[in-house]
């Protein structure tokens, strides 16, 4: 993966939009690119969070117990 | 079931629960049903009723974890039907805003709701015509 920008064309709703042009014109981004930049950003860490918690109970899970549980509910869906 | 795509699970408020306390035989569960593709649906309000129990951020990361497997499909409560629709539901069943979401979301897909505590089910199932189906996760080593 490069680390030089990729100049993409993205669709985003008008509202949001304005809002990043108004963080521009009141100078709390240098550009829209910026804002657009910093909320993937801040997704893709909220994402890698969620990814770790869920890493970390599966890492603690307990394959029989979830083998013998699989199988109980199977024998129920065969009989649907 | 002979098709090759299997049935969703609609998975109610007690598994997500138990998820958030991380029960590690429905942790491990939710994996197996990831790895053999078997799709899992959430309603969205019962998300709402895991978390209002649970009341940490680690439990928030952990649904989010949750959603984040392929299998997952969070399904939204959209517009006002679908809202006036679950508040019928809670009305004529008793159950909490949470799981009427469940109930209205199997109802619909005509597939089965998947939880912990069948006698929670047993009597809004049969308000449902047809009844909802009801499949329990237990471990029948647990006796």
């Amino acid at each position: 993966m490069s680390d030089k920008k990729a100049r993409i064309t993205v669709t985003i709703d008008p509202h949001l939009t304005a809002y990043a042009e108004g963080l521009v014109a009141t100078g709390k981004a240098p550009s829209v690119s910026a804002v657009i930049n910093d909320a993937l950003q801040e997704k893709a860490e909220h994402d890698h969070r969620a990814r770790r918690a869920w890493d970390a109970a599966a890492a603690k899970s307990d394959p029989e117990k979830g083998a013998r549980m699989a199988a109980h509910v199977d024998r129920q869906l065969a009989r649907l | 079931m002979s098709d090759s795509s299997p049935t969703p699970l609609i998975v109610d408020t007690s598994v997500l629960i138990a998820v958030t306390r991380t029960d590690p035989g429905v942790i491990n569960l939710m994996q197996i049903y990831d790895s053999r593709g078997q799709p899992l649906v959430i309603p969205a309000l019962a998300i709402t009723g895991a978390s209002l129990d649970a009341h940490s951020e680690d439990a928030d990361e952990l649904l989010a974890g949750l959603e984040m497997l392929e299998a997952v499909t969070v399904a939204p409560l959209n517009g006002a039907r679908q809202a006036a629709r679950v508040a019928r539901i809670m009305d004529g069943t008793g159950l909490a805003a949470w799981d009427a979401h469940v109930a209205a979301v199997a109802a619909a897909a005509k597939c089965p709701v998947l939880t912990l505590d069948p006698a929670r089910w047993q009597k809004a199932a049969r308000v449902f015509d047809p009844p909802l189906q009801v499949v329990e996760i237990a471990d029948p080593d647990d006796g």
